[in-house]
């Protein structure tokens, strides 16, 4: 009798396949196709998003189910497809090894090479134990990430960020809601998530939008298929003294086509091909970059009841601003509040120079979006459209506000465009 | 007819004899199917085999020459047989061999894929294509020659034992790409057998040199019908399961002696689930002739290679059936074979000679 026992990997498996919805939204992309199940395939076109790791996964299943010889052919055209996947080296070699000796776990190498290689054989395991995880404990249905209270239609789309799980959620903002539309396993800082100080290789967490895309052209070989930088540090890491710059998004050397769960100066790092269907995907300045330790995941009603008092708070100030009456709207301005090196004192005469222009017009909001951050402190990134009643078009407004016991306060403000 | 047609015949019996046993069990539209391919490629071996007598003396002064290392007029005595036979696969293989002895891999490699493509239902091309894909460490495409020389013949284990070497150095590259490490220990060819001869009675694991006697008659008899029709065949197929029904009845005396030879082959296959090599070796008569020529001091060693280096190894015996005829015993079995997680399980022959008190193993064979 032959008995190849991978037991960590039967007992996550076996879970897995029990998970209907596992990896059921990857169809949806109608990029990934699964690998056929026995002979023939059409070598993949390595540029398919995610396809790697629903192969790796599809190798895992027909281990679980005790089919090594399948799962060896597949792991062998796995491997040729991807030869820098390493991760998939690694499960071929205990496949391969499992045709002549028993194989215990997941990279059941040699005792001396266990040794010599023993931080990258430790990297290998979290990198599988997290990528299985993460299509084994799926985001529960209709749910999404607590920040995101309201996106407008200016936002396409939404990316969070669970750091604990080294996992990146695309969302695309469709007329139905926010709709979860592919996930990616991710590397984060080599020292892990919350960057304080430059250089401390760690990955910040709050919520960021995408500044930018680079030109891969111009980009050296080590960040891969692009780079999509990131607001940080933000308004509410500036008033932290957090610093730090150049936080990205971006792809992977052409030497490696994963990297290990800790192991950037404070990027996200993605698959090239995962990356680059992000590059294709989302927009620049409007796509939201939610970053957090684990990401919650609440229905959107529930949220947004939660959010009510904030909600109040806004209108409270939007009809204040529309009044026109000083005093009123600066209530709602925190003492500590700046806006681009500006203090309070130092802003106001601009602020009245605003109420002036529009005195007695109703101030509209156009597509706003509502980002909760809720770490020590409670925090609403808000972004809108301001238009007068009688413009056609207004500036688009980003506020930081901040919980203060029951009160909400602005701390930042300025005109993003 | 020459000596080496009766190795074809005793091929074309083998193997139709276990496409026979291969269809009982599995979907029979489509091994029938091959079935008939499979008696086609044989008839036309054996119709070849009965027109164009094959000239032993050639292919032996050729062995002969390859292994006293003189390759060159070993080339030139193959070359200019093959150039009134171009065809003839015994000399063919002899070449391939000669080629890969002077260096010549690419030419060696066009052979034995030649042969493969010709004889697809011989394991020997497979094995030794294989062999140089490995020693050029293309393990990918050795791994695929060696499973499709075990499926042309389950039994083949030379070809289970290239395999589990194959296989373990596959890994070790997969590992090192993985950890990325550098391979340094990938500098040391794995050490696979080369077959040097093709029908070579004394191929240990390849023919079933016991039915050869029976089977060629029944199958000669076959032979010169021109066409390639299944009815041919069966007489064959008939008289070589019938081989070994036959039992004598045990007398008292021979009852005796047939359980001292079945205790010896049981010591024997428990010596080697021990790798007790030393018990192992003393199994075999000094009559013992090891496989492929090789001397029996290189056999002892070829041996205690592949079995010392194993993990765990389990030899398991069943259906042991022995047969005495004065002071020597044939032993027929099923052997199932583990190392590691290969697993192979086969019908062996074993010849055992009294030597005073004990059964020594005199010839081992696959089949029977």
């Amino acid at each position: 009798m032959r008995r190849y026992l991978f037991p960590v990997l039967v007992a996550t498996v076996v879970a897995l396949s029990t998970s209907a919805s596992a990896s059921a939204h990857k169809k949806s992309s109608g990029k990934s196709k699964k690998a056929a199940p026995v002979s023939a395939t059409v070598p993949a076109a390595p540029v398919d998003p995610g396809l790697a790791e629903s192969r790796l996964i599809d190798v895992y299943r027909m281990v679980a189910r005790a089919d090594t010889r399948q799962a060896l052919e597949q792991a062998q055209d796995l491997v040729r497809d991807y030869p820098n996947f390493q991760l998939a080296q690694l499960v071929y070699g205990d496949l391969l090894s499992a045709r002549i000796r028993g194989v215990q776990v997941v990279g059941d190498v040699p005792e001396p090479v266990a040794k010599s290689a023993a931080t990258a054989l430790g990297d290998l395991r979290d990198e599988s134990q997290l990528r299985l995880r993460a299509l084994r404990e799926r985001p529960p249905a209709g749910a999404l990430p607590s920040q995101f209270l309201a996106l407008s239609t200016r936002n396409r789309h939404a990316i969070a960020v669970d750091a604990s799980r080294s996992r990146l959620y695309l969302f695309e903002n469709k007329a139905s809601g926010l709709t979860l539309i592919a996930d990616y396993y991710i590397s984060i800082g080599k020292s892990g998530y919350e960057k304080k100080t430059e250089g401390d290789s760690r990955t910040p967490l709050g919520v960021y939008f995408i500044t930018g895309s680079l030109d891969p052209r111009s980009l050296k070989d080590y960040y891969g298929s692009g780079a999509l930088p990131i607001n940080y540090p933000n308004e509410l890491d500036n008033r932290r003294g957090k610093t730090g710059s150049g936080i990205w998004l971006h792809g992977t050397p052409s030497n490696q086509f994963s990297r290990p769960p800790q192991a950037t100066d404070g990027c996200v790092v993605l698959a090239n091909p995962d990356l680059a269907y992000i590059i294709r995907t989302v927009q620049i300045r409007t796509t939201p970059v939610v970053i957090a330790p684990a990401l919650q995941w609440v229905k959107p009603t529930v949220a947004r009841q939660e959010s009510k008092p904030f909600e109040a708070a806004l209108a409270a100030w939007q009809s204040a601003r529309s009044r026109g009456n000083m005093d009123q709207v600066l209530s709602f301005y925190s003492a500590d509040f700046h806006s681009n090196g500006k203090t309070l004192s130092e802003w106001v005469p601009g602020l009245r120079n605003q109420l002036d222009k529009t005195r007695g017009r109703a101030i509209e909001f156009k597509d706003l979006s509502l980002l909760r951050w809720t770490d020590s402190a409670d925090t609403m990134v808000v972004t809108f459209g301001e238009v007068a009643d009688g413009s056609r078009s207004g500036p688009t407004r980003r506020q930081y506000w901040e919980r203060q016991g029951s009160q909400w306060k602005i701390f930042y403000e300025g005109v993003i465009g | 007819m020459g000596y080496n047609c009766a190795q074809y015949i005793a091929l074309a019996t083998a193997l139709s004899q276990r496409v026979t046993t291969l269809q009982e069990p599995l979907d029979s539209m489509k091994l029938d199917h091959a079935a008939i391919l499979t008696s086609i490629r044989l008839l036309t071996l054996v119709t070849a085999c009965a027109l164009v007598p094959v000239h032993a003396d050639e292919s032996a002064d050729v062995s002969q020459l390859l292994r006293a290392g003189k390759l060159v007029e070993a080339m030139s005595k193959a070359d200019a047989y093959l150039a009134s036979k171009p065809g003839d696969p015994q000399m063919r293989f002899l070449k391939g061999v000669i080629q890969r002895s002077s260096g010549k891999l690419p030419e060696a490699i066009a052979t034995f894929t030649k042969l493969t493509e010709d004889y697809p239902e011989l394991p020997e091309p497979y094995n030794n294509l294989a062999v140089l894909y490995a020693g050029q460490g293309q393990f990918d495409k050795a791994r695929a020659a060696l499973e499709m020389a075990i499926r042309t013949n389950p039994s083949y284990s030379t070809a289970h034992e290239n395999l589990g070497d194959v296989y373990a150095r596959l890994a070790s590259q997969a590992y090192n790409k993985a950890l990325q490490l550098d391979g340094a220990n990938a500098a040391v060819p794995p050490k696979l057998a080369l077959i040097r001869e093709l029908f070579s009675p004394t191929n240990k694991g390849q023919r079933p040199s016991v039915t050869v006697a029976a089977a060629a008659s029944a199958a000669a008899a076959a032979a010169p019908k021109p066409a390639a029709s299944a009815p041919a065949v069966a007489p064959a197929v008939a008289t070589a399961s019938s081989a070994p029904a036959a039992k004598p009845a045990a007398a008292g005396a021979d009852s005796a002696a047939e359980q001292a030879a079945q205790d010896a082959v049981l010591a024997w296959a428990k010596a080697w689930s021990a790798k007790d090599m030393t018990s192992y070796l003393a199994a075999y008569s000094k009559e013992f002739t090891p496989p492929g020529k090789q001397s029996r001091a290189a056999w002892e060693e070829d041996r205690r290679k592949r079995i010392v280096g194993k993990a765990s190894i389990s030899v398991k015996i069943d259906n042991l059936d022995v047969t005495i005829s004065g002071n020597k015993a044939v032993a027929r079995y099923r052997q199932q074979y583990r190392a590691g997680a290969l697993s192979v399980s086969s019908r062996k022959t074993l010849h055992l000679l009294k030597t005073g008190d004990r059964w020594l193993i005199t010839k081992e064979s696959s089949g029977g």
